[in-house]
Protein backbone atom coordinates (compact mmCIF):
# COMPACT_ATOMS: atom_id res chain seq x y z
CA UNK A 1 0.00 0.00 0.00
CA UNK A 2 0.85 3.86 -0.09
CA UNK A 3 1.01 6.61 2.06
CA UNK A 4 1.67 10.20 1.39
CA UNK A 5 5.26 11.15 1.62
CA UNK A 6 5.61 14.65 3.96
CA UNK A 7 7.97 16.91 2.61
CA UNK A 8 6.58 18.05 -0.94
CA UNK A 9 8.74 19.35 -3.67
CA UNK A 10 11.56 21.74 -3.33
CA UNK A 11 10.89 25.57 -4.61
CA UNK A 12 14.27 26.46 -5.61
CA UNK A 13 17.25 24.32 -6.38
CA UNK A 14 20.25 24.66 -3.90
CA UNK A 15 23.13 27.12 -4.90
CA UNK A 16 26.01 25.76 -6.17
CA UNK A 17 29.05 26.97 -4.15
CA UNK A 18 31.44 29.05 -6.08
CA UNK A 19 34.31 26.90 -8.05
CA UNK A 20 38.10 27.49 -5.74
CA UNK A 21 40.62 29.70 -6.52
CA UNK A 22 43.29 27.46 -7.48
CA UNK A 23 46.18 29.67 -6.73
CA UNK A 24 45.89 32.81 -4.61
CA UNK A 25 49.02 34.99 -5.64
CA UNK A 26 47.91 38.33 -7.06
CA UNK A 27 44.61 37.57 -5.49
CA UNK A 28 42.07 39.60 -3.40
CA UNK A 29 40.05 38.72 -0.37
CA UNK A 30 37.75 39.89 0.87
CA UNK A 31 36.40 39.14 4.42
CA UNK A 32 32.29 39.20 5.25
CA UNK A 33 31.80 39.16 9.46
CA UNK A 34 28.86 37.16 9.98
CA UNK A 35 28.20 39.27 13.44
CA UNK A 36 29.43 36.36 15.64
CA UNK A 37 31.48 37.21 18.65
CA UNK A 38 34.89 37.43 17.73
CA UNK A 39 34.31 36.08 13.75
CA UNK A 40 35.78 39.20 12.58
CA UNK A 41 39.00 39.00 14.98
CA UNK A 42 39.57 35.31 13.47
CA UNK A 43 38.36 35.71 9.91
CA UNK A 44 40.42 38.84 9.42
CA UNK A 45 43.66 36.80 10.65
CA UNK A 46 42.44 33.90 8.48
CA UNK A 47 42.48 36.34 5.32
CA UNK A 48 46.01 38.14 6.21
CA UNK A 49 47.85 34.79 7.31
CA UNK A 50 46.38 34.00 3.64
CA UNK A 51 47.45 36.95 2.20
CA UNK A 52 50.92 36.72 3.63
CA UNK A 53 52.03 32.94 2.55
CA UNK A 54 50.60 33.27 -1.00
CA UNK A 55 50.85 36.88 -2.52
CA UNK A 56 47.19 37.79 -2.22
CA UNK A 57 45.83 41.10 -0.48
CA UNK A 58 43.42 41.88 1.76
CA UNK A 59 40.88 44.36 0.06
CA UNK A 60 37.63 44.23 1.45
CA UNK A 61 36.53 43.91 5.28
CA UNK A 62 33.12 44.30 5.81
CA UNK A 63 30.03 43.62 7.94
CA UNK A 64 26.68 42.78 6.44
CA UNK A 65 25.80 46.37 6.02
CA UNK A 66 22.12 47.75 7.40
CA UNK A 67 20.79 46.26 10.47
CA UNK A 68 23.75 43.97 10.67
CA UNK A 69 23.44 41.36 12.85
CA UNK A 70 23.94 36.95 12.99
CA UNK A 71 20.61 36.66 12.60
CA UNK A 72 19.89 38.85 9.43
CA UNK A 73 21.02 38.55 5.66
CA UNK A 74 23.65 40.07 4.25
CA UNK A 75 22.56 43.38 2.06
CA UNK A 76 22.81 43.71 -1.93
CA UNK A 77 24.61 46.35 -1.76
CA UNK A 78 27.31 44.79 0.31
CA UNK A 79 26.87 41.67 -1.60
CA UNK A 80 27.38 43.55 -4.95
CA UNK A 81 30.80 45.60 -3.40
CA UNK A 82 32.22 41.96 -2.40
CA UNK A 83 31.40 40.37 -5.88
CA UNK A 84 33.75 44.00 -7.38
CA UNK A 85 36.29 44.26 -5.01
CA UNK A 86 37.41 40.15 -3.98
CA UNK A 87 38.06 37.16 -5.51
CA UNK A 88 37.97 34.85 -2.46
CA UNK A 89 35.37 35.50 0.67
CA UNK A 90 35.99 34.14 3.77
CA UNK A 91 33.04 34.20 6.06
CA UNK A 92 31.27 31.67 8.62
CA UNK A 93 27.78 30.87 8.85
CA UNK A 94 27.54 29.98 12.63
CA UNK A 95 29.27 30.32 16.06
CA UNK B 1 31.13 10.76 19.95
CA UNK B 2 27.36 9.01 18.80
CA UNK B 3 24.47 10.94 19.12
CA UNK B 4 20.86 10.16 18.22
CA UNK B 5 20.41 12.76 15.34
CA UNK B 6 18.40 10.88 12.39
CA UNK B 7 19.55 10.73 8.62
CA UNK B 8 17.75 13.15 6.81
CA UNK B 9 16.67 12.43 4.00
CA UNK B 10 18.10 15.18 1.80
CA UNK B 11 16.48 17.01 -0.70
CA UNK B 12 19.44 17.29 -2.60
CA UNK B 13 19.83 13.28 -3.11
CA UNK B 14 16.40 12.60 -3.32
CA UNK B 15 15.58 11.63 -6.99
CA UNK B 16 11.46 12.42 -6.23
CA UNK B 17 13.10 16.72 -5.51
CA UNK B 18 14.74 16.58 -8.50
CA UNK B 19 11.74 16.71 -10.75
CA UNK B 20 9.55 19.23 -10.84
CA UNK B 21 6.72 20.63 -9.35
CA UNK B 22 3.26 20.49 -11.11
CA UNK B 23 2.93 16.65 -10.91
CA UNK B 24 0.70 14.66 -9.92
CA UNK B 25 -0.15 13.97 -6.41
CA UNK B 26 0.70 10.50 -6.88
CA UNK B 27 4.35 11.09 -7.24
CA UNK B 28 4.16 12.05 -3.50
CA UNK B 29 3.42 8.83 -2.45
CA UNK B 30 5.42 6.43 -0.51
CA UNK B 31 5.22 2.46 -0.62
CA UNK B 32 4.63 0.44 3.03
CA UNK B 33 3.98 -2.93 3.51
CA UNK B 34 0.79 -2.03 6.02
CA UNK B 35 -0.68 0.07 7.95
CA UNK B 36 0.23 -0.33 11.09
CA UNK B 37 1.85 2.35 13.34
CA UNK B 38 5.22 0.55 13.49
CA UNK B 39 5.53 0.34 9.64
CA UNK B 40 4.54 3.85 9.58
CA UNK B 41 6.88 4.63 11.84
CA UNK B 42 9.99 2.37 10.90
CA UNK B 43 9.28 4.03 7.07
CA UNK B 44 9.53 7.55 8.07
CA UNK B 45 11.97 7.42 10.69
CA UNK B 46 13.95 5.71 8.38
CA UNK B 47 14.11 8.34 5.96
CA UNK B 48 14.92 10.98 9.27
CA UNK B 49 10.79 12.21 9.05
CA UNK B 50 8.78 12.29 12.29
CA UNK B 51 9.02 14.02 15.47
CA UNK B 52 9.81 10.88 17.54
CA UNK B 53 6.14 10.16 18.60
CA UNK B 54 3.56 7.97 16.90
CA UNK B 55 2.03 8.99 13.77
CA UNK B 56 -0.90 8.97 11.92
CA UNK B 57 -0.70 7.05 8.77
CA UNK B 58 -1.73 9.45 5.93
CA UNK B 59 -3.02 7.43 3.69
CA UNK B 60 -4.77 8.79 0.45
CA UNK B 61 -8.52 8.80 2.21
CA UNK B 62 -6.88 10.91 4.99
CA UNK B 63 -5.97 13.19 3.26
CA UNK B 64 -8.80 13.65 1.21
CA UNK B 65 -11.13 13.95 4.33
CA UNK B 66 -8.78 16.40 6.12
CA UNK B 67 -8.79 18.51 2.73
CA UNK B 68 -12.53 18.09 1.85
CA UNK B 69 -13.55 20.72 4.25
CA UNK B 70 -11.72 23.56 2.55
CA UNK B 71 -14.36 24.20 -0.05
CA UNK B 72 -13.43 25.84 -3.72
CA UNK B 73 -9.26 26.15 -3.23
CA UNK B 74 -6.59 24.39 -5.38
CA UNK B 75 -5.03 22.32 -2.80
CA UNK B 76 -1.57 22.14 -5.06
CA UNK B 77 -1.65 25.92 -4.98
CA UNK B 78 1.67 27.17 -2.89
CA UNK B 79 1.06 28.32 0.45
CA UNK B 80 4.49 29.12 1.16
CA UNK B 81 8.17 28.26 0.16
CA UNK B 82 9.87 27.37 3.68
CA UNK B 83 13.92 27.83 4.53
CA UNK B 84 16.32 26.19 4.92
CA UNK B 85 15.06 23.59 2.45
CA UNK B 86 12.74 25.39 0.70
CA UNK B 87 10.50 23.56 0.57
CA UNK B 88 6.84 23.90 -0.83
CA UNK B 89 4.04 24.00 1.28
CA UNK B 90 0.88 23.14 -0.76
CA UNK B 91 -2.57 22.82 0.88
CA UNK B 92 -1.95 19.31 0.20
CA UNK B 93 1.31 18.93 1.98
CA UNK B 94 0.42 20.78 4.96
CA UNK B 95 -2.56 18.17 5.29
CA UNK B 96 -0.53 15.18 5.05
CA UNK B 97 0.71 16.81 8.11
CA UNK B 98 -2.05 17.12 9.86
CA UNK B 99 -3.03 13.89 9.42
CA UNK B 100 0.25 12.49 10.36
CA UNK B 101 -0.28 15.26 13.98
CA UNK B 102 -3.86 13.94 14.49
CA UNK B 103 -5.91 16.90 13.39
CA UNK B 104 -9.49 17.14 12.70
CA UNK B 105 -9.76 18.57 9.46
CA UNK B 106 -12.00 21.67 11.26
CA UNK B 107 -8.10 22.47 12.49
CA UNK B 108 -6.81 22.72 8.56
CA UNK B 109 -7.41 26.26 7.95
CA UNK B 110 -5.49 27.18 11.46
CA UNK B 111 -3.10 25.17 10.25
CA UNK B 112 -2.95 26.38 6.64
CA UNK B 113 -2.56 30.48 8.23
CA UNK B 114 0.17 29.36 10.30
CA UNK B 115 2.34 28.15 7.67
CA UNK B 116 1.51 31.30 5.73
CA UNK B 117 2.34 34.02 8.70
CA UNK B 118 5.13 31.61 8.92
CA UNK B 119 6.77 33.17 5.64
CA UNK B 120 6.04 37.22 6.57
CA UNK B 121 9.49 38.30 6.21
CA UNK B 122 9.26 40.03 9.51
CA UNK B 123 9.52 37.06 10.78
CA UNK B 124 12.62 35.23 9.46
CA UNK B 125 11.73 32.16 9.51
CA UNK B 126 15.58 31.13 8.23
CA UNK B 127 16.73 33.15 11.60
CA UNK B 128 14.44 31.21 13.61
CA UNK B 129 15.33 27.55 12.23
CA UNK B 130 19.03 28.04 12.14
CA UNK B 131 19.50 29.64 15.74
CA UNK B 132 21.42 27.59 18.44
CA UNK B 133 18.48 28.93 20.42
CA UNK B 134 15.56 27.08 21.81
CA UNK B 135 12.78 29.25 19.91
CA UNK B 136 9.67 27.94 18.60
CA UNK B 137 6.75 28.89 16.38
CA UNK B 138 3.64 29.81 19.73
CA UNK B 139 0.31 29.53 17.58
CA UNK B 140 -2.72 31.95 19.38
CA UNK B 141 -5.93 30.80 17.81
CA UNK B 142 -8.32 34.19 18.15
CA UNK B 143 -12.02 34.10 17.57
CA UNK B 144 -14.71 32.19 16.44
CA UNK B 145 -11.95 29.50 15.07
CA UNK B 146 -11.33 28.83 19.02
CA UNK B 147 -14.95 27.67 19.47
CA UNK B 148 -14.98 25.84 15.80
CA UNK B 149 -11.62 23.76 16.55
CA UNK B 150 -12.09 23.42 20.00
CA UNK B 151 -9.17 24.74 21.36
CA UNK B 152 -8.96 25.02 24.71
CA UNK B 153 -8.28 28.32 25.97
CA UNK B 154 -9.51 27.26 29.62
CA UNK B 155 -7.97 25.69 32.40
CA UNK B 156 -4.43 24.10 31.50
CA UNK B 157 -4.37 26.20 27.68
CA UNK B 158 -0.68 25.76 26.97
CA UNK B 159 -1.45 21.53 27.27
CA UNK B 160 -2.07 18.60 27.64
CA UNK B 161 -5.10 17.19 27.13
CA UNK B 162 -6.44 18.73 24.21
CA UNK B 163 -6.69 17.79 20.70
CA UNK B 164 -7.03 20.88 18.76
CA UNK B 165 -4.21 22.71 20.86
CA UNK B 166 -1.69 19.69 20.89
CA UNK B 167 -2.38 18.98 17.24
CA UNK B 168 -2.41 22.10 15.77
CA UNK B 169 0.87 22.91 17.21
CA UNK B 170 2.43 19.79 16.47
CA UNK B 171 1.37 19.67 12.74
CA UNK B 172 2.99 23.32 13.01
CA UNK B 173 6.01 21.11 14.16
CA UNK B 174 5.79 19.01 11.26
CA UNK B 175 5.70 21.21 8.45
CA UNK B 176 8.62 22.62 9.80
CA UNK B 177 10.77 19.28 10.10
CA UNK B 178 9.57 17.84 6.88
CA UNK B 179 8.60 20.52 4.44
CA UNK B 180 11.35 23.29 5.73
CA UNK B 181 13.66 20.97 6.69
CA UNK B 182 14.70 22.50 10.41
CA UNK B 183 16.11 19.00 11.17
CA UNK B 184 17.95 18.85 14.47
CA UNK B 185 21.19 18.66 12.98
CA UNK B 186 21.42 20.20 9.38
CA UNK B 187 18.17 22.65 9.40
CA UNK B 188 17.82 23.88 13.51
CA UNK B 189 21.00 23.89 15.03
CA UNK B 190 19.18 24.87 18.63
CA UNK B 191 21.47 23.79 21.19
CA UNK B 192 19.57 21.49 23.57
CA UNK B 193 16.04 21.79 21.37
CA UNK B 194 13.12 22.32 23.86
CA UNK B 195 9.66 21.27 24.65
CA UNK B 196 8.10 23.74 22.53
CA UNK B 197 9.23 22.15 19.83
CA UNK B 198 7.28 19.48 19.67
CA UNK B 199 3.84 21.33 20.23
CA UNK B 200 2.88 24.79 21.16
CA UNK B 201 -0.59 26.08 20.45
CA UNK B 202 -2.54 28.38 22.74
CA UNK B 203 -6.31 30.10 22.47
CA UNK B 204 -6.91 33.19 23.04
CA UNK B 205 -9.38 33.33 26.73
CA UNK B 206 -11.83 36.04 24.59
CA UNK B 207 -14.16 35.68 27.21
CA UNK B 208 -12.11 36.43 30.44
CA UNK B 209 -10.39 39.34 28.11
CA UNK B 210 -11.88 42.65 29.75
CA UNK B 211 -9.99 44.38 26.53
CA UNK B 212 -10.59 44.12 23.43
CA UNK B 213 -9.12 40.85 21.99
CA UNK B 214 -5.99 40.50 20.82
CA UNK B 215 -6.28 40.36 17.22
CA UNK B 216 -8.55 43.50 16.99
CA UNK B 217 -5.65 44.88 19.24
CA UNK B 218 -3.64 44.36 15.94
CA UNK B 219 -6.10 45.90 13.64
CA UNK B 220 -7.11 42.44 12.56
CA UNK B 221 -10.93 42.84 12.60
CA UNK B 222 -11.68 39.28 11.00
CA UNK B 223 -13.84 36.67 12.92
CA UNK B 224 -11.08 34.29 13.26
CA UNK B 225 -7.35 34.84 13.36
CA UNK B 226 -3.66 32.97 14.49
CA UNK B 227 -0.68 34.83 16.13
CA UNK B 228 2.70 33.19 15.49
CA UNK B 229 5.70 34.13 18.28
CA UNK B 230 8.56 32.87 17.98
CA UNK B 231 9.31 32.38 21.40
CA UNK B 232 10.71 30.66 24.15
CA UNK B 233 8.89 27.93 26.35
CA UNK B 234 6.37 30.31 29.00
CA UNK B 235 7.93 30.90 32.18
CA UNK B 236 5.34 30.79 34.90
CA UNK B 237 4.66 34.22 37.39
CA UNK B 238 2.59 33.69 40.06
CA UNK B 239 0.87 36.19 42.41
CA UNK B 240 -1.47 34.38 44.99
CA UNK B 241 -2.26 37.73 46.67
CA UNK B 242 -2.49 41.28 45.07
CA UNK B 243 -5.52 42.98 44.47
CA UNK B 244 -4.03 45.50 42.23
CA UNK B 245 -1.80 45.89 39.51
CA UNK B 246 1.67 46.78 40.47
CA UNK B 247 2.46 43.90 42.41
CA UNK B 248 1.23 41.47 39.95
CA UNK B 249 3.16 43.36 37.27
CA UNK B 250 6.24 43.88 39.45
CA UNK B 251 6.51 39.74 39.64
CA UNK B 252 6.04 39.72 35.69
CA UNK B 253 8.34 42.28 35.20
CA UNK B 254 10.81 40.41 37.39
CA UNK B 255 10.29 37.29 35.26
CA UNK B 256 11.34 39.48 32.18
CA UNK B 257 14.37 41.26 33.64
CA UNK B 258 16.33 38.11 33.47
CA UNK B 259 19.89 38.37 31.49
CA UNK B 260 19.87 35.19 29.96
CA UNK B 261 17.27 35.92 27.22
CA UNK B 262 17.95 37.27 24.35
CA UNK B 263 15.88 39.97 25.08
CA UNK B 264 18.54 41.23 26.82
CA UNK B 265 20.76 42.14 24.18
CA UNK B 266 18.44 42.08 21.17
CA UNK B 267 16.09 45.40 21.85
CA UNK B 268 13.40 44.43 18.84
CA UNK B 269 12.58 41.22 20.37
CA UNK B 270 8.64 40.88 21.62
CA UNK B 271 7.68 39.79 25.07
CA UNK B 272 4.13 38.14 24.91
CA UNK B 273 2.62 38.61 28.60
CA UNK B 274 -0.15 35.77 28.95
CA UNK B 275 -2.67 37.13 31.49
CA UNK B 276 -4.50 34.10 33.62
CA UNK B 277 -8.26 35.23 33.95
CA UNK B 278 -7.86 36.47 37.25
CA UNK B 279 -4.82 38.69 36.61
CA UNK B 280 -6.10 40.37 33.43
CA UNK B 281 -9.76 41.20 36.12
CA UNK B 282 -7.67 43.13 38.36
CA UNK B 283 -5.67 44.83 35.58
CA UNK B 284 -9.71 45.84 34.60
CA UNK B 285 -10.87 46.36 38.07
CA UNK B 286 -8.33 49.30 38.14
CA UNK B 287 -9.10 50.75 34.69
CA UNK B 288 -5.93 49.55 33.33
CA UNK B 289 -6.23 49.27 29.03
CA UNK B 290 -4.02 46.73 27.93
CA UNK B 291 -1.71 49.18 27.03
CA UNK B 292 -1.23 50.90 30.71
CA UNK B 293 0.02 46.79 31.23
CA UNK B 294 2.43 46.95 28.49
CA UNK B 295 3.60 50.59 29.68
CA UNK B 296 4.22 50.00 32.93
CA UNK B 297 5.98 46.66 32.08
CA UNK B 298 8.34 48.61 29.73
CA UNK B 299 8.69 50.97 32.69
CA UNK B 300 9.41 47.96 35.26
CA UNK B 301 11.28 45.98 33.26
CA UNK B 302 14.89 47.24 33.62
CA UNK B 303 17.91 45.78 34.40
CA UNK B 304 21.21 48.14 35.23
CA UNK B 305 23.32 48.90 31.83
CA UNK B 306 26.14 48.43 33.48
CA UNK B 307 25.51 45.15 33.95
CA UNK B 308 24.33 44.15 30.71
CA UNK B 309 27.73 45.92 28.99
CA UNK B 310 29.72 43.78 31.66
CA UNK B 311 28.28 40.83 30.02
CA UNK B 312 27.69 40.96 26.16
CA UNK B 313 30.14 41.56 23.68
CA UNK B 314 27.38 42.57 21.33
CA UNK B 315 23.99 44.37 21.86
CA UNK B 316 21.55 44.62 18.90
CA UNK B 317 20.23 47.54 20.64
CA UNK B 318 18.21 50.39 19.33
CA UNK B 319 20.48 53.73 18.96
CA UNK B 320 18.90 55.60 22.19
CA UNK B 321 19.65 52.54 24.27
CA UNK B 322 23.04 52.86 23.28
CA UNK B 323 23.04 56.35 25.17
CA UNK B 324 22.26 54.75 28.60
CA UNK B 325 25.42 54.81 30.77
CA UNK B 326 25.95 54.98 34.64
CA UNK B 327 23.50 54.16 36.60
CA UNK B 328 20.82 53.57 33.66
CA UNK B 329 18.52 51.25 33.88
CA UNK B 330 18.29 49.64 30.70
CA UNK B 331 14.78 48.12 29.34
CA UNK B 332 14.31 44.52 28.28
CA UNK B 333 12.93 45.95 24.89
CA UNK B 334 13.32 49.17 22.97
CA UNK B 335 9.25 50.07 22.84
CA UNK B 336 5.98 49.31 24.76
CA UNK B 337 4.61 48.34 21.99
CA UNK B 338 6.85 44.93 21.98
CA UNK B 339 5.27 43.65 24.63
CA UNK B 340 1.99 41.93 23.37
CA UNK B 341 -0.62 41.32 26.18
CA UNK B 342 -3.54 38.79 26.06
CA UNK B 343 -5.18 36.73 28.02
CA UNK B 344 -5.75 32.92 28.52
CA UNK B 345 -5.97 29.90 31.16
CA UNK B 346 -8.69 29.23 33.51
CA UNK B 347 -9.35 29.76 37.56
CA UNK B 348 -6.35 30.54 39.35
CA UNK B 349 -3.18 33.34 39.43
CA UNK B 350 -0.77 31.92 37.50
CA UNK B 351 0.37 33.90 34.80
CA UNK B 352 3.29 33.38 32.26
CA UNK B 353 5.82 35.16 30.21
CA UNK B 354 6.98 34.40 26.51
CA UNK B 355 10.35 36.06 25.63
CA UNK B 356 11.33 35.95 21.85
CA UNK B 357 14.45 34.98 20.25
CA UNK B 358 15.43 38.30 19.61
CA UNK B 359 15.53 38.73 15.63
CA UNK B 360 11.70 37.91 14.49
CA UNK B 361 8.63 39.87 15.14
CA UNK B 362 5.21 38.42 15.53
CA UNK B 363 2.42 38.00 12.81
CA UNK B 364 -1.47 37.78 13.41
CA UNK B 365 -3.23 37.09 10.24
CA UNK B 366 -6.96 36.46 9.67
CA UNK B 367 -7.80 32.36 9.05
CA UNK B 368 -8.30 32.04 5.68
CA UNK B 369 -7.98 28.27 4.35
Amino acid sequence: MQIYRPDGAVGSGPHALAPPVPVLTGKRIGVLDNGKPHARLLMVQMAEHLAKRSGATVTVVTDKGRGHNAATPCSDQVLDTLVKEADLIITGSAD
Amino acid sequence: MKTSIPKYDSPVSDDRNQRDTGDTADRYMLDVTDESPEEIQRAYEERGWGDGLPLVPPTSARVEAMLAGLGAVDPDEPVATLPPRFGVATRRTIAVNAVLAGCLPVHLPVLITAVRALVRPELNLRGVNATTHPVAPLLIVHGQATDDGGYNAGTGAFGPGNRANATTGRAVRLVLLHVAGAVPGPGDASTQGGPAKYTYCVAENLRATPWEGYAASRGVLSPSAVTVHCGEAPHNVHDMDADAPRPILDKIASAMATLGQNNVCISQGEYFVALCPEHAAVMAAHGWTRTDVASYLFDRARVPVATVRANFGSLAWAQWMRSLDGSDLVPMTAHPDNIRVFVTGGPGKHSSVIPSWGMTASVTVPVEP
